[in-house]
């Protein structure tokens, strides 16, 4: 299953390598961005790196200061579904007894493990942001595999005692780390790894202020997925060439006066979870409306740079930062300030089935995009569980959306 | 009795510190999901959510509650926080905080959580008008132990089959102390622990019952009315609501209350890391250590804490030859009823 799984990632990496080389000056932000996620899947199954299974905020730059290839189990669950094969390891996991009306994502990465098909990490660090079910998978995949568990407690709000807190348990990680790898923190790869951090920050926020361009050089393609997964690559020189190739990609369309979807007409924002199995939603709102996803609500930063001298307080912020952690009023005033500042006419949220924290925030959610006259859209999905996709009950909803969208005028356009 | 009374703090969590909202000058009020109020909270957070957060929330909406004068929350799983962040929407003349919850129970957890106990004492005081003292606390606390002893000597007796009332009469008496002002609750808990014991009913199967929520009485006498015997349980609603808080010397009140909530017998949601997956060992130790011939398990749907720990529970119960019935309950005694052939059969089996 690891060779299987292996040789997965191997493919994709060289059938990519070779369509970059083939143009290497063409439009490839998207294809480097997927290289650097699949070498990141390559390196997880070598059986060479030193290998950690981790939970959503997990500082992943400090663990590659420390030499360790680290990853949120959750990308298993979205990789299975991408690749179609996802179902066996659901129906593993509740053969076992998980039951179906949990997270897809972590029943999925449940099934794998049970399958042989996760590899066997030399150490776990579990964070308690965004969710109790994701602290939960965690606890289950250490006793599973034998492994020792960290748990980094995510606290709810920013103050002097919480950042003091998480700042203490970060440095408590860092030995917890030594201790498995028997290599101490080098202060100066450490320090590299948060100015690469700073770069990637800096380049993101160039990303996105790019994307608020109307027209939107973004597209529902180009930044699916792009945020939470661009967190894995932050603390490496990879992760600046793989935002900085966005950067120039869409400043290029920018100053083409091009946009990400041609002839955009609506702007929609898409809250929490992509879908994660082929689907032709996005293509469809894409292709037959004109409507553009610009913005993710995982795509922004929230957070400020790294400081160089001080950089497990920073860290330590970072994480409280998350725009699903907290209380949801903050998380509304979020999803406020990006819709004014991408100015959207409709936003849509897949409600990923078996997510608490989500969707329990629903309600609320679209109370607070109504309160500044943006309508939601609220699909049912599980976003890794294909089983239960129902396309044209979808395709229905989201098509009497933005129909309605077209028959108005968006608030937020008309302040532009 | 002495007919306290004190404006009231409603609350959702055996996580709550209790005594600190009594030091404060306030009572206790613990929102239980009981009562009729129709399905509405959906609306506000999702169907696909834990029914007692769902229960508790409608309860607010029926206005089904006595007066309070504001509702601490605790962050000790998703549908907790969101319904704190619900409340407030629903109930916006309460006064609404959260507690935050460390997930595992180290030292450096404790502290945090003490530093949090903390914040929430300078919150109560501010509501109150008055500071809430040390000493008040520690009186608090004291008054609390008195309550978790006097339900211990009634769940003893209830082990041994001479509670008069049997289980349903226990869970009317947790439900009281969680729902009473602490000097009335100790007198009402004091009057029964005085009261002579009822004749044995040993006859019936002993059986152990954990999970988080189940605060209807009637369900304890469905249990009995089918065969079992309740020798000890481990639920949110139940003996897990009320533990002896000790005191380390010289450690301050909050880190007293700290350590005593965190340290408490656990539910699903929090952990020792160093011994991951260890719910399932903690069960079985419980449920031998009260002779019991089965485990009954009793959640709430949509709990993904229990959901995804009940498998390995399931699995150490197996291997030590300990049948476990797994419930999945709605704060409702619809699916209670619905659930009685299996309950029947399950006790039956055991023999």
């Amino acid at each position: 299953m690891i060779a299987m799984m292996l040789q997965y990632f191997e493919n994709i990496v060289s059938g990519l390598e070779a369509k970059i080389k083939e143009n290497p000056d063409g439009t490839n932000a998207r294809k480097k961005y997927t290289l650097e996620t699949v070498r990141l899947g390559q390196r997880l199954y070598s059986g060479t790196d030193k290998v950690a299974w981790c939970g959503v905020t997990v500082p992943y730059d400090v663990l590659a200061a420390m030499g360790v290839t680290s990853c949120f189990t959750e990308f298993i669950g979205a990789t299975l579904a991408n690749s179609g094969l996802v179902g066996s390891y659901l129906e593993e996991s509740e053969h076992a007894g998980q039951a179906a009306e949990t997270c897809g994502y972590h029943r999925a990465v449940i099934g794998a493990a049970m399958k042989g098909m996760m590899p066997t990490p030399e150490f776990m660090i579990a964070s308690t942001c965004p969710c109790s079910g994701g602290v939960a998978v965690m606890e289950n995949l250490a006793r599973m595999m034998d492994r020792d568990l960290f748990v980094l407690h995510i606290p709810q709000e920013e103050n002097e005692h919480s950042v003091r807190f998480l700042a203490g348990q970060l440095k408590e990680m860092t030995a917890f780390v030594s201790a498995h790898t028997g290599e101490a923190l080098d202060e100066d790869k450490l320090r590299e790894a948060m100015q690469y951090s700073n770069q990637t920050r800096d380049l993101l926020v160039e990303v996105y202020d790019l994307a608020k361009k109307v027209p939107s050089p973004a597209n529902g393609r180009l930044m699916g997925n792009f945020g939470i997964v661009a967190a894995l690559f932050l603390g490496t020189r990879a992760g600046v060439d793989v935002v900085q190739a966005y950067r120039d990609e869409f400043k290029e369309t920018v100053e083409r006066g091009a946009s990400g979807v041609p002839d955009e007409r609506l702007r929609l924002m898409w809250i929490q979870n992509r879908i994660q199995f082929k689907n032709p939603l996005v293509d469809m709102l894409e292709k037959e409306y004109k409507a553009s996803i610009v913005i993710d609500e995982l795509n922004d930063i929230e957070w400020g740079p790294i400081n160089l001298d001080d950089p497990f307080t920073s860290l330590a912020r970072r994480a409280i930062s998350v725009s699903l952690n907290g209380s949801v009023s903050r998380r509304v005033n979020h999803l406020q300030e990006l819709a004014r500042d991408y100015k959207i006419d409709g936003a849509v949220n897949p409600c990923h089935w078996g997510c608490r924290q989500g969707t329990g925030s629903r309600g609320l959610v679209q109370a607070g995009l109504g309160e500044i006259g943006v309508p939601v859209a609220n699909l049912e999905v599980d976003c890794v569980d294909s089983r239960n996709f129902a396309e044209g009950q979808l395709r229905t909803r989201l098509e009497a959306f933005v129909e309605m969208l077209e028959t108005r005028a968006s608030p937020l356009r008309q302040s532009a | 009795m002495s007919h306290e009374k004190k404006q009231m703090i409603g609350y959702a969590c055996a996580y709550t510190p209790v005594p600190l909202i009594d030091a404060a000058g306030y009572s206790p009020y613990r929102i239980l999901p009981l009562g009729d109020s129709p399905d509405r909270a959906g609306e506000m957070l999702h169907d696909n959510l834990c029914p007692h957060v769902k229960r508790v929330l409608d309860r607010a909406l029926d206005n089904d509650l006595p007066e309070l004068a504001g509702v601490v929350f605790v962050n000790c799983c998703d549908a907790m926080r969101r319904l704190a962040d619900a409340w407030r929407k629903a109930r916006p003349e309460h006064k609404v905080t959260l507690l935050d919850l460390p997930a595992t129970d180290e030292e450096a957890s404790i502290l945090y959580f003490s530093e949090e106990i903390n914040s929430l004492a300078g919150t109560l005081s501010e509501w109150r008008g008055t500071q809430v003292s040390p000493e008040t606390i520690e009186k608090s606390i004291e008054r609390f132990n008195g309550i978790a002893d006097s339900l211990n000597t009634l769940k003893e007796r209830l082990s041994r089959g001479v509670l008069e009332g049997g289980a349903a009469a226990m869970q009317d008496l947790f439900n009281t102390a969680a729902t009473t002002a602490s000097g009335d609750a100790l007198s009402v808990l004091e009057k029964a622990v005085g009261e002579p014991e009822s004749v044995s009913k040993n006859h019936a199967t002993p059986v152990f019952l954990f999970g988080n929520v189940l605060a209807n009485a009637e369900a304890f006498q469905l249990f009995e009315k089918s065969g079992a015997a309740i020798v000890g349980d481990d639920l949110c609603t139940g003996s897990r609501a009320f533990c002896r808080i000790e005191a380390l010397e010289g450690e301050d009140v909050m880190m007293r209350l700290a350590r005593g909530l965190l340290r408490r017998p656990k539910c699903a949601r929090t952990f020792d890391p160093s011994l991951p997956g260890n719910l399932g060992d903690e069960i079985l130790a419980r449920a031998q250590a009260c002779n019991a011939k089965g485990v009954i398990c009793h959640t709430m749907k949509f709990c993904d804490p229990y959901n995804a720990r009940l498998p390995r529970v399931r699995e150490t119960l197996r291997e030590a030859g300990i049948p476990m019935l797994a419930l999945e309950g709605d704060c409702t005694m619809r699916s209670m009823g619905q659930q009685r052939t299996r309950i029947e059969a399950f006790i039956e089996m055991l023999g």
